[in-house]
């Protein structure tokens, strides 16, 4: 029986613990919060069915038997010593890292006014707002029209995030549909550039936005923000269908903030010299037919810390991950 | 591909300001421009990247590429790091070069930008002198302004400036004889002097000789407003 550590609690990370643990291995997982899930555990409703991300973080918890669980446990190094691993002082034959994002820190584009500007809030905030039932301005009012703004923090070589967050546009999409049906008078704005509904059912779910729920798609990308004096947001935009510069106000403005690597990615790729891509994130053995390997044999990766990916893809990603450390150990 | 394209994209600001735009329109939304023209950042990047002749042909040949006023705003939200406005300054430099500059009306207007700044700056190194913006040519400078050109003398022994174009601070201040001279080789060799003979050359041809030129300048100095010379048809 071989000892294998998982970085991170999140959805890759309990994946991988699952199907390793019922092949007989010692899984420990290793979590920096107080309690597993991730990012999905605190979430309300994801795509493409609109279910409760607590169901998936259940389902997942229900295959842990057997498994260590070490919540409070942030991992910012690795220890190698011949084949053997050391991971905050429990040794292992096999490391998975399953880090996962950070969320992109939407103060970086200035010019929407995030921590600025009352109305401005992050796609997480919405969510939030949405699963507590107060779709809110700051001023107590339910918005009238709110604004949502793709690829804040994707796509954009002004903060050196050139690469597409995949999840925002269906995110965009599913949280139309929440707003729309649960405050049917306010009207819903999606700024775009591409819609990347690439997923099983989203562009389906992209449809339905539109023809039953009445979402606006205006293909642009938000240049910037101002507030006016009754603290409603002006925003400035081309609609590049009708080739027209545009401004138009909405009562609340919503970034779809995308993905970033985790905090402990630099520390973790230093402690034993792993590597990262141009995007920071880490780097794998070969995109096509190694994506779970690293440059060091024995250390594995699996969900977003190899970069963006939507739930399905990391609970997947993390079931692949350990079937090639079963492998790799027997 | 043709001809103007290569010729443009051999322009080391087309080297600098275009990679590859996927037509998001940040630049035009905020383009101060494209508020009050015809005119779109987006379009002129739409255009080049199209590689195609005739297109080029057509927007050097039009007011367009003068709307912009160089603020470089374009520049500074593009998230592919393009910068309209430097290809804006590379497709200036192609309409002067083939003498297209002159068959619109803000393109002829660059033999007033020639004949005022350009001259001022190869005969003194200074881009306007304190008579140049006469009230007439800048009503927005409103009252004061005209108060000021009448009073220009006396006001400006207030200020300790004297209205001495021998030898006075600031812009009528002499550039000495050497510096002058390294200012016209820079102008030289960067292609500047070129340019500025090719916008007189480029006239002459368009108006039909120099004489029309200066009746047009005339026209200018007079009128404020280049729409009001005529030119006359080709036969």
């Amino acid at each position: 029986m071989a000892n294998v550590t998982i970085i991170g609690g999140g959805v890759a990370g309990m994946a991988a613990a699952g199907v390793l643990t019922k092949r007989g291995h010692e899984v420990t997982l290793m979590e920096r919060d107080s309690k597993l899930g991730g990012h999905v555990g605190k979430w309300y409703k994801v795509f493409p069915d609109i279910t409760d991300a607590s169901e998936i973080v259940d389902e997942l918890k229900g295959d842990l038997n057997g498994v260590k669980i070490k919540t409070n446990a942030d991992v910012k190094e690795i220890e190698k010593s011949g084949k053997k691993f050391k991971v905050n002082g429990t040794s292992a034959d096999a490391v998975l890292i399953a880090a996962g994002f950070e969320p992109f820190d939407a103060t970086l584009k200035e010019e929407y006014g995030y921590g600025i500007y009352d109305n401005v809030v992050t796609s997480l905030e919405l969510d939030e707002m949405l699963k507590t039932g107060k779709l809110k301005t700051k001023d107590g009012k339910t918005p009238k029209s709110v604004g949502l703004v793709h690829c804040v923090g994707s796509r954009d070589e002004k903060v050196n995030n050139n690469y597409c967050s995949r999840v925002c546009c269906t995110n965009v999409i599913k949280s139309g549909i929440e707003i729309k049906e649960h405050y049917p008078g306010t009207d819903v704005f999606c700024f775009y550039m591409d819609v990347r509904a690439y997923g099983r059912g989203y562009e389906e779910l992209y449809r339905k936005s539109q023809e039953e729920c009445g979402v606006t798609f205006i293909r642009s990308r938000l240049s910037e923000a101002n507030e006016n004096a009754d603290k409603t947001l002006l925003l400035r935009v081309e609609d590049t269908l009708a080739g027209k510069p545009m401004k138009i106000n909405v009562d609340l403005l919503v970034l779809m903030v995308g993905m970033c690597p985790s905090v402990n990615a630099g520390s973790l790729k230093n402690s034993i010299g792993l590597e990262t891509g141009d995007d920071r994130f880490f780097k794998t053995k070969n995109k096509h037919s190694a994506n779970n390997e690293s440059n060091i044999p024995g250390v594995f990766y699996a969900g977003a810390t190899t970069g963006p990916k939507s739930i399905v893809e990391s609970i997947t990603d993390g079931r692949a991950a350990a079937a090639e450390i079963h492998s790799y150990l027997s | 591909m043709g001809k103007l394209y290569d010729e443009l994209s051999k322009d080391i600001e087309i080297k600098h300001s275009m990679y590859a735009c996927m037509d998001c329109g940040t630049c035009t939304a905020l383009c101060a421009a494209a508020e009050f023209y015809d005119y779109s950042p987006r379009e002129v990047m739409d255009i080049v990247q199209s590689r195609d002749d005739e297109k080029i042909k057509e927007l050097i040949s039009s007011n367009k590429i003068w709307y912009c006023g160089q603020c470089l705003s374009c520049k500074q939200r593009c998230p592919r790091g393009n910068n309209p406005g430097g290809v804006i300054l590379a497709l200036r430099r192609l309409s002067e070069k083939t003498g297209l500059f002159a068959e619109s009306e803000k393109g002829r207007q660059q033999l007033i930008a020639k004949r005022l700044f350009g001259d001022n700056m190869l005969k003194r190194g200074y881009t306007l002198l304190a008579t140049n913006p006469i009230p007439s040519h800048f009503p927005e400078l409103g009252e004061d302004w005209e108060y000021y050109h009448e009073h220009i003398k006396e006001m400006r022994e207030w200020w300790g400036v004297p209205m001495d174009l021998e030898n006075s601070p600031g812009c009528h201040r002499m550039v000495p004889e050497k510096d002058m001279e390294e200012l016209r080789a820079i102008y030289k060799a960067t292609g500047a002097v070129d340019l500025m003979n090719k916008v007189e050359e480029g006239m002459a041809k368009k108006l039909g000789g120099k004489e029309e030129v200066e009746k047009f300048w005339q026209s200018y100095q007079d009128n404020v407003d280049s729409r009001l010379y005529k030119i006359k048809e080709k036969k």
